[in-house]
C-alpha cells in the first residue's frame, strides 16, 4: 500500500492488495448501502441510541429506579417526572431507561445461546446427511409445529417465572428456524470444490464442520438472528405481560405494561410508555435486520 | 409473529420434495406426520412432567388433608414410573382424550371444542381485513419499488411486525371504547343480547346473520371489530411483504417488458398479467398468516376478555392446569402440521413450477 | 357439548328480545349500547379461582358466595349482623344441657329442584359425605370431634324433620353454631340425584363439581370456566322467591375492563375494583360504592423452621418493616384496613382497631432489633407470594424498606397454585398470602394461626398456616384450648384479648391487612345486601 493514496481511493480500489483491504473494502461497500437504504440507517441510528441508553443509563435516569414515595404514585408526565410515576411512586423515565438494559440483556443472550445451536445442529445435519440428518431434522420440524409464543409459554411455565427461564424458553422457541437455514446453506456449501479440497488434505468431519461450513453461514445467520431479535423481544415482552418474565422489582417493560394495565383508565401512560419503548426497538432491529439482509445478500436486493 | 420462519419451513417442509412417484410420496409423508406427531406428544409430555405446579393442590385446594392429597395422587396415576405415565399419556391422545381440566372439572377436549369457535371467528375476520389490505398494498409496493409507496408500505409492514398486539389491543380498547365510544368492549357480545343467539354454529356472527337477528349482528361486529383489526395488523404486514416479493421476482420477467411494449398499462400488466402468477403462492402465504393469527390470538384475547382458545390458554398457564396447558400445546401443534402440510400440497398441485 | 345452555330457554324470550330490539333503536346511531336484562344482576368478578360447586370440597371465597345462594345451610347469618345466627333449613335448635347435644327441627317443605323431598336423612348423609371425601372442608367437622369412624354416631337423623348432632365436648353454642350450622357443610343435598351419578364410590363429587342439587334461593345453570356462572331462581325454594331472576356472572381479570363495563352499563356490579378505580366510581353519577369487611387477613409469614426467622426478635424486626400507614392509604386504601393482631375486626373477642395494630414502619427500631437478634448487617432471604392485585406493590414496598435495614428480600411471583403448594410444603422463607376464617370468632383464626398440634414436619398438617411456618409455642396451644371450652363470655373475651397481645409480638406471621369486600354499583342496583359471611342474592332488585 503506498503511502501517498487516499483513504478514499484505498478503500475503492478495484483489486485489494491485502485481506485487510478486502475485508475494509466490504464493510466501506456496506456502509454506502446503509446509507443508500433510509429505513436500514434509521434502524441503526435508533439501535445506536438503544445501546447509548443502556451503557450510559445511570448517567441518563433522573431517579433511582427502586426508590419508592408513595405519597406521589401514579403522577402525571411533570418537570420533576418527565414521564410520570407508577404505582409506588416510582419515576417511569428512569425505569424504561434502565428496562433498555434488561430488553437488550435478554435479546442478546436469546440470540447467542439460540443462533451457535441452530448453527451447529444445521450444519452437522447437512454435512453428514443420512441418518444424522434425518433425526436432526425430524427434531427441527417438531419444535416448528408450534408458534414461538406458545412454545416459549409452555416451557416457561415448565421452568418457573423469572428472567433466566424467560431467556433459555425462548432460545429453546428460536433456534429451530435458524438450524434449518444453517443446513440449507450447508448443503450448497457442501459440494463445493474447496470443501472437496479440504477434504482431500485429511481434514476431520469436524474441523471441516467447524472451519470451513460454518464460517460460510455465519452471515445469512447473522440477517437471521437480527430479524429474529424482533420476534425476541415481542415474546420477552409477551411474557413479562402475563407475569411469568422478569420479576418485580424489575423494570421490565413487559412487567412495567402489565403493571399499567390495571391503572389504564386512570394513568394510561403507564401503560402507553413501555409499550411505546417496546415497539422502538423491535422497529429498530426488523429496520436494521432488513437493511442487513439487503446488504450483505445482495440477491434479495 | 415471525416472519422469518416462514419462507423456510417450505424448503424442507414435511413432505420430502423431489421425489418421482405420488405413491412413495404419500407413504413418506405419512411416515413423516407419524413421526413428527409422536415427537409433539413426546415434548408436551416432557413439558407437562416438568411443571412444578401440583395438579393435587391445583384440584383438592389450599386446605386439604395430607390423606386427600395422596389418595388423589394415586388416582391420577402420578406414583407410577415415567414411562408408564407416557405409555398412558399416548394411549389416551389416540382415543382422542385429553385428560381433564383442572379448572373446568370437564374433558379438556370438550373445552377447547367449546372454546374454539370464538377465536375462529376472530382470527377468521382477522384474516379477511388482513387480506383484503395486505394483498393490494404488497402489489402496490412492487409496482412503485422505491418510491415513497413502496417506503411507505415496508415501513407499515415492519410496524405490524413490531407492535406488541397486546399493547395495542390495550390502547385502543382506552381509546375507541372507553373514550370514544366507537366500538364494543370486551367479550364477544353485550350482555343483554348474549342468550338470544340460537348457537348453530357457535360463530356469533353467522348465527345472527342467518337468523336475521340485525340489530345483534351488529353489536357482535361492534365487538369483534378492534381485537380482529389489531390480529389484522400482523396478518397484513406478512401478506404484503411477501406478496410484493413475489410480485418483483414476476416483474423482472421478460414478458412484462413485452406486455408494456404491446402497449398495456402498467396497472393492468401488474394485475393482470403478473399477480395472476403469483396467486397460488399469495394463498399459501394466508394460509400460514391464518395459522400465526391463531399465535396472535393468545395475547390479544387475554386483553380482550375473548372467550376463545388463546385465553383458555393463558388462564390454564396461570391456574397451573396442566392438562389444559399440555392439552392447548398439543393441539396447537397438530393444527400448525397440518397446516404446513396443506400448503405443501397446495403448492404441489397448483403451482407450475412444481408440476 | 352436553351443558345445558341457558340461551336455548325459551321462557321469556321473546320478552327480552322485544325489550332489547326497543332499546337498540332508543340508542343513538352507533354501535354501542350498552343495557343488561331487567330481570338478570350481571356481575363482573374474577372467577379463575372456581374449581368446583361440590360443597364438600370448595374452599375459596367465590364459590363460597355462589353457594351461599344455592346451598341453604341448617342456620344462616343475620344479613343485619353477622355475629347473629337465623333459623334457614332449620326452623329450631334446643340445646342439651351439658351442652353436648344440639337438636335441629327442620322446616317440612324442602324440596330440590329434581322435585324430590329434602329430609333429615338427606341433610345427615350430607354431612357425613363432607367428612368421608376429607377435602379440606372436613376440617370444619373434624375440628369439633366428628371422625370418619365415628361421625354416623354423632350426627344422625332420627326422624324426616329432626337433626340430633352430638359434640365430644360441651363447646359455646354460639361457636358451634357460627362454625357449623351455618357453614357450607351443613347443606342438605339431593341424595337421590347424586348418587345416581356417583362414579367410582366418588359419592357424586365428580358430579357436583359442574350441579348444585341443594335447597336454596337460587341453582346452578351453567358454569364455563374462566367465562361465565350463570344463577337461575329456583322454582322449588322454600322461602320468598327471589326478586331478580338470574345471577350472571361474567369472568372478567382486570379491574380496569370491570370499571369500563360498569360505567358503560355493560354489568351491574364489579367486584374487583382498584383503590383508583374506586375513588373514580365514588365520584361517578350514577354508581355507588358498597363495602364491608371480609373476615380474611393478608399475612407477611415467616419459615420458623429457617433458623433466621426462628428468632422472636428478627420476626417481630419484621413487623416494623410494613408500612402500615402508608400502604394503607395508597395501594391498600380501598381493599384493606391496617390490622396486625390474628383475630379480624368484629369478631367475638377481637381487639378494637387501634389496640389490634400497634405497629408503624420504624427503620431504627427494625435495625436494633436485628441487631440484638445477632444480624447487624441483615441478611438474605425471598419472598414468594401470589397473583392477588395487590400482592407485588406491598412485596416491593417491603423490599425497598428492608433493604434500608439490610434485609435483601428477593421477590418470586407464582400461580396460587404453586404458591399454595410451596407454603404447604414449608418450601419457602417468607411468605404472603391472605387466610380467611369461616366464622366470626376469634377462635376460628387462633386454631388455625396460632395452634399446632403437633409440629413434626411427618405430621403434614397442612390446613394449619402455623404448621406451615414450622410454629409451635406450647403456652399459646394450651391458651387456645382453654379459651375455647371457658364458658364465661367475659373471661374469654379477656383470655383472647391477651393471646393476641402476645401472637402480636412473638406470632410466626406479621399480619397486614384486614380485606375489604367492595363492589362497585349501577345506581339501579337496589338493597345489595352483605357482610363478610354472606352476600344475599335473593334480595337484590333493580329499577
Amino acid at each position: 500500500m503506498s503511502a501517498s493514496t487516499s483513504l478514499g481511493s484505498w478503500l475503492r480500489a478495484p483489486i485489494p492488495a491485502s485481506p485487510f483491504q478486502a475485508r475494509m473494502q466490504a464493510l466501506w461497500l456496506g456502509w454506502r448501502r446503509l446509507r443508500s437504504n433510509p429505513p436500514a440507517l434509521a434502524g441503526a441510528i435508533l439501535l445506536l441510541l438503544l445501546l447509548a441508553t443502556a451503557t450510559f443509563a445511570p448517567l441518563i435516569a433522573t431517579h433511582d429506579i427502586l426508590a419508592q414515595d408513595l405519597t406521589v404514585r401514579l403522577q402525571k408526565p411533570s418537570s420533576t417526572h418527565w414521564l410520570g410515576t407508577d404505582d409506588l411512586g416510582r419515576d417511569i423515565f428512569s425505569r424504561v431507561v434502565y428496562g433498555s438494559r434488561i430488553t437488550l440483556y435478554i435479546a442478546f443472550l436469546a440470540a447467542l445461546i439460540a443462533a451457535p445451536l441452530g448453527l451447529i445442529i444445521g450444519t452437522t445435519a447437512g454435512y453428514l446427511g443420512g441418518w444424522a440428518d434425518t433425526i436432526l431434522m425430524r427434531l427441527v420440524d417438531i419444535f416448528l409445529s408450534f408458534p414461538s409464543l406458545i412454545l416459549a409459554l409452555a416451557f416457561v411455565a415448565a421452568l418457573g417465572p423469572g428472567i433466566e427461564n424467560a431467556i433459555i424458553a425462548i432460545s429453546l422457541a428460536a433456534w429451530p428456524p435458524i438450524a434449518r437455514l444453517a443446513r440449507a446453506e450447508t448443503l450448497t456449501v457442501r459440494k463445493s470444490d474447496y470443501i472437496a479440497a479440504v477434504r482431500m488434505q485429511g481434514a476431520s468431519r469436524m474441523r471441516i464442520i467447524v472451519h470451513h461450513v460454518m464460517p460460510m453461514c455465519i452471515p445469512s445467520v447473522i440477517v437471521r438472528i437480527t430479524l429474529n431479535m424482533a420476534a425476541i423481544i415481542l415474546t420477552a415482552a409477551g411474557l413479562g405481560f402475563l407475569g411469568l418474565g422478569a420479576q418485580p422489582p424489575s423494570p421490565e417493560w413487559g412487567a412495567m405494561l402489565s403493571t399499567g394495565r390495571q391503572f389504564v383508565m386512570n394513568a394510561w401512560w403507564i401503560a402507553a410508555i413501555p409499550g411505546c419503548a417496546i415497539l422502538l426497538t423491535s422497529l429498530a432491529f426488523n429496520l436494521f435486520g432488513d437493511g442487513l439482509r439487503d446488504i450483505m445478500d445482495p440477491r434479495h436486493g | 409473529m415471525a416472519e422469518a420462519a416462514v419462507p423456510a419451513r417450505r424448503t424442507g417442509g414435511v413432505a420430502a420434495p423431489g421425489l418421482p412417484s405420488w405413491s412413495g410420496t404419500a407413504l413418506r409423508v405419512v411416515v413423516s406426520i407419524a413421526v413428527t406427531l409422536f415427537g409433539l406428544m413426546a415434548l408436551t409430555f416432557f413439558i407437562g412432567r416438568m411443571l412444578p405446579l401440583d395438579p393435587v393442590t391445583a384440584i383438592l385446594g389450599d386446605n386439604a388433608t395430607q390423606e386427600a392429597i395422596d389418595a388423589m395422587r394415586a388416582q391420577l396415576g402420578l406414583d407410577q414410573p415415567l414411562w408408564i405415565q407416557f405409555g398412558r399419556y399416548v394411549g389416551d391422545i389416540l382415543r382422542l382424550d385429553l385428560g381433564t381440566a383442572l379448572t373446568t372439572g370437564k374433558p379438556v377436549l370438550d373445552d377447547i371444542a367449546r372454546v374454539f369457535p370464538a377465536t375462529i371467528e376472530l382470527a377468521t375476520v382477522g384474516i379477511v381485513i388482513g387480506t383484503a389490505l395486505g394483498i393490494p398494498l404488497g402489489v402496490m409496493a412492487a409496482a412503485y419499488r422505491d418510491t415513497p409507496v413502496d417506503y411507505f408500505v415496508r415501513v407499515f409492514g415492519l410496524l405490524g411486525y413490531s407492535t406488541p398486539n397486546f399493547w395495542l389491543g390495550l390502547m385502543g380498547l382506552v381509546l375507541f371504547y372507553a373514550t370514544l365510544g366507537w366500538v364494543g368492549g370486551p367479550g364477544r357480545i353485550d350482555t343483554a343480547f348474549q342468550w338470544d343467539v340460537e348457537p348453530v354454529t357457535d360463530l356469533l356472527l353467522l348465527d345472527t346473520a342467518m337468523a336475521g337477528q340485525w340489530e345483534i349482528f351488529r353489536n357482535v361486529l361492534s365487538h369483534i371489530i378492534l381485537p380482529a383489526s389489531i390480529l389484522a395488523f400482523g396478518a397484513l404486514a406478512y401478506i404484503s411483504r411477501m406478496t410484493r416479493s413475489f410480485m418483483l421476482e414476476q416483474l423482472s420477467q421478460e414478458y412484462v417488458v413485452a406486455a408494456r411494449v404491446k402497449g398495456l398499462s402498467w396497472m393492468r400488466t401488474v394485475w393482470v398479467h403478473a399477480f395472476r402468477n403469483v396467486a397460488v403462492q399469495v394463498v399459501t402465504v394466508v394460509a400460514l398468516a391464518y395459522a400465526f393469527l391463531l399465535e396472535g390470538a393468545v395475547l390479544t384475547e387475554t386483553v380482550f376478555a375473548w372467550p376463545g382458545f388463546g385465553r383458555y390458554l393463558t388462564n390454564a398457564l396461570l391456574a397451573g392446569d396442566m392438562n389444559a396447558v399440555v392439552g392447548c400445546t398439543l393441539l396447537i401443534g397438530i393444527i400448525f402440521v397440518a397446516l404446513n402440510l396443506l400448503t405443501d400440497l397446495l403448492y404441489r398441485l397448483f403451482d407450475p413450477r412444481t408440476r | 357439548m352436553a351443558e345445558p345452555r341457558p340461551r336455548r330457554m325459551p321462557t321469556r324470550r321473546r320478552h327480552i328480545l322485544a325489550a332489547s330490539a326497543l332499546m337498540a333503536s332508543l340508542a343513538l346511531p352507533g354501535a354501542v349500547q350498552a343495557a343488561t336484562p331487567g330481570n338478570a344482576l350481571v356481575m363482573a368478578w374474577n372467577i379463575d379461582a372456581i374449581s368446583t360447586f361440590d360443597p364438600a370440597q370448595i374452599g375459596e371465597v367465590v364459590t363460597s358466595e355462589l353457594l351461599q345462594n344455592t346451598c341453604d345451610a341448617l342456620a344462616s347469618f343475620d344479613p343485619k349482623d353477622e355475629k347473629n345466627v337465623v333459623p334457614s333449613l332449620a326452623e329450631s335448635w334446643q340445646v342439651s344441657e351439658d351442652g353436648q347435644q344440639i337438636t335441629f327441627r327442620l322446616r317440612d317443605n324442602l324440596v330440590f329442584p329434581s322435585g324430590n323431598k329434602g329430609t333429615a336423612q338427606d341433610l345427615a348423609w350430607s354431612m357425613h359425605r363432607v367428612v368421608k371425601l376429607g377435602f379440606g372442608n372436613a376440617a370444619s367437622l373434624t375440628e369439633y370431634g366428628f371422625t370418619k369412624e365415628n361421625v354416623e354416631q354423632m350426627i344422625t337423623a332420627p326422624d324426616d324433620r329432626t337433626l340430633v348432632m352430638k359434640l365430644d365436648k360441651s363447646y359455646p353454642t354460639g361457636l358451634i353454631l357460627q362454625a357449623i350450622a351455618a357453614n357450607r357443610v351443613a347443606t342438605i343435598l339431593d341424595r337421590k340425584t347424586v348418587m345416581a351419578n356417583e362414579v367410582n364410590g366418588d359419592l357424586g363429587n365428580k358430579y357436583l363439581a359442574t350441579h348444585t342439587e341443594c335447597v336454596g334461593p337460587y341453582r346452578l345453570r351453567q358454569w364455563n370456566a374462566g367465562e361465565t356462572v350463570v344463577l337461575e331462581a329456583n322454582e322449588q325454594f322454600w322461602g320468598p322467591a327471589p326478586k331478580l331472576r338470574r345471577i350472571i356472572v361474567r369472568h372478567v381479570a382486570e379491574a380496569g375492563t370491570q370499571r369500563l363495563l360498569l360505567e358503560k352499563g355493560d354489568v351491574d356490579v364489579a367486584r374487583d375494583l382498584t383503590p383508583e378505580d374506586m375513588a373514580a366510581v365514588e365520584k361517578t353519577q350514577g354508581l355507588a360504592l358498597s363495602r364491608t369487611l371480609k373476615p380474611q387477613l393478608v399475612y407477611w409469614g415467616f419459615n420458623n423452621a429457617n433458623p433466621i426467622f426462628a428468632n422472636e426478635k428478627v420476626r417481630l424486626a419484621m413487623r416494623y418493616l410494613i408500612d402500615y400507614e402508608g400502604l394503607g392509604k395508597t395501594i391498600m386504601a380501598y381493599n384493606g384496613v391496617p390490622r396486625a393482631s390474628f383475630a379480624q375486626i368484629g369478631a367475638f373477642g377481637a381487639l378494637d382497631e387501634k389496640e389490634g395494630q400497634p405497629f408503624k414502619l420504624d427503620l431504627a427500631r427494625a435495625k436494633q432489633l436485628l441487631t440484638e437478634a445477632g444480624y447487624p448487617d441483615g441478611f438474605e432471604t425471598t419472598m414468594i407470594f401470589g397473583t392477588l392485585p395487590y400482592a407485588p406493590p406491598i412485596a416491593q414496598h417491603i423490599q425497598a424498606n428492608a433493604a434500608k435495614v439490610g434485609v435483601r428480600i428477593k421477590l418470586e411471583q407464582m400461580a396460587n397454585a404453586q404458591l399454595f403448594a410451596r407454603h404447604r410444603g414449608r418450601e419457602f422463607q417468607t411468605a404472603m398470602l391472605a387466610w380467611q376464617t369461616a366464622i366470626p370468632d376469634a377462635h376460628g383464626n387462633a386454631s388455625r394461626l396460632i395452634a399446632n398440634p403437633d409440629n413434626r414436619p411427618e405430621a403434614k398438617l397442612t390446613q394449619y398456616p402455623s404448621w406451615r411456618h414450622a410454629f409451635q409455642s406450647e403456652a399459646a396451644n394450651k391458651t387456645v384450648d382453654a379459651t375455647l371450652l371457658e364458658r364465661d363470655e367475659s373471661k374469654r373475651v379477656a383470655m383472647y384479648h391477651q393471646l393476641q397481645k402476645d401472637m402480636m409480638q412473638s406470632g410466626p406471621s406479621a399480619i397486614m391487612f384486614q380485606s375489604v369486600m367492595l363492589a362497585g354499583l349501577r345506581g339501579n342496583v337496589r338493597n345489595w345486601t352483605w357482610h363478610g359471611f354472606q352476600a344475599y342474592y335473593a334480595l337484590v332488585s333493580k329499577e
